[in-house]
């Protein structure tokens, strides 16, 4: 795959990367802090709600255990994106390692719904992930020395996230040989949107999921 | 805010957020991934994608005016393309344009 093919997968998570990295960038400029820490988490922390988490938290004076502790619970659910990776990146190098640190929600969804030939698959999703994390440093930077001052209305343009997760469950369930965690997870997730809080609700529903998924597998192996 | 305190939180928090990541590398760098691991590894992703539609449309206010009918309206549309045109970029641009139009101009 060349750099354009590349690039072209990836500007739906641009789209959505550059304005939340902004809203992330302005928050951080309303709590007074220096812009340059907004480069800094995103460069070495690199999880969107995780960083939205740490402001928070900066802003109701949280010790630094509460911030580890919050942090930790909230970017739990990346096990489980890990979890699904772990043939993918076997036969990889060293490399690797930034695969992993950068397995955002994004790029998760990404690399599980890109088919590229086995041949350059590591170089390939190591461009992925890192114009994923250029984007959503470029957006927390400009966000936070700029934010206030920007022309365009750009409000909703986050919504291509959701979109991009809608058309990613669409390929996944055609790829899929079994569709009946397909329909546990539509029924979970409604659930969880509605019943769990929401800073809980990822986390809660996908326990649930691989709960079903586990405790349900002769069931959800029979039929299709 | 002192620097110290800020260093601190985002090291604490680079840190952990790392290690979630790379805990079942660690778990299964040795011992091969059981037959069980292997359906899960399978079944999951369709399974989280799913769940992060709606994780993503978890801060929606169903019961107030407009009801969620911008996001109801965006998704139909990101589905309905892309079942039509299998092309994930269209459906992607035309659901976020309509979603925008919406809540900017309309709802």
């Amino acid at each position: 795959m060349n750099f354009l093919a590349i690039f072209k997968l990836t500007i739906p998570v641009m789209m959505g990367y550059i304005p939340l990295g902004m809203a992330f960038g302005l928050l951080l400029s309303k709590l007074l802090i220096p812009w340059y820490y907004a480069f800094f988490m995103s460069a070495f922390i690199f999880a969107g709600s995780g960083q939205f988490l740490v402001l928070t938290l900066f802003a109701s004076q949280a010790t630094i255990l509460e911030i580890g502790i919050a942090t930790f619970l909230l970017n739990l659910r990346h096990t489980f994106y890990g979890l699904s990776m772990i043939s993918t990146f076997k036969n990889f190098s060293w490399k690797k390692h930034y695969l992993i640190f950068g397995l955002t929600d994004e790029t998760f969804a990404l690399l599980k719904t890109t088919e590229v030939p086995e041949s350059n698959r590591e170089n390939a999703y190591l461009l992925i992930t890192f114009l994923n994390q250029c984007y959503w440093i470029l957006g927390s930077v400009v966000g936070a020395m700029l934010g206030n001052i920007l022309p365009f209305n750009y409000e909703g343009i986050e919504f291509s996230l959701t979109a991009l997760f809608v058309v990613l469950s669409i390929e996944l369930y055609k790829k899929n040989r079994l569709h009946k965690p397909f329909f546990v997870a539509l029924i979970i997730g409604l659930f969880g949107m509605i019943l769990f809080p929401p800073q809980k609700m990822l986390i809660l529903s996908l326990c649930a999921a691989a709960f079903v998924l586990i405790v349900f597998k002769r069931s959800m192996e029979n039929g299709k | 805010m002192e620097s110290s305190y800020i260093i601190g939180s985002i090291a604490v928090a680079a840190i952990l957020t790392y290690v979630t990541r790379i805990i079942p590398f660690l778990l299964f760098r040795t011992r091969e991934p059981s037959p069980l691991i292997k359906y899960i590894e399978l079944n999951m992703p369709l399974m989280i994608m799913v769940i992060l539609v709606f994780y993503a449309l978890k801060d929606v206010k169903w019961e107030r005016y407009p009801y969620g009918l911008a996001e109801i309206i965006g998704v139909c549309v990101a589905v309905l393309l892309h079942v039509k045109f299998k092309n994930a970029l269209l459906s992607i641009f035309a659901a976020t344009l309509v979603y925008m139009i919406l809540i900017q101009k309309i709802l």
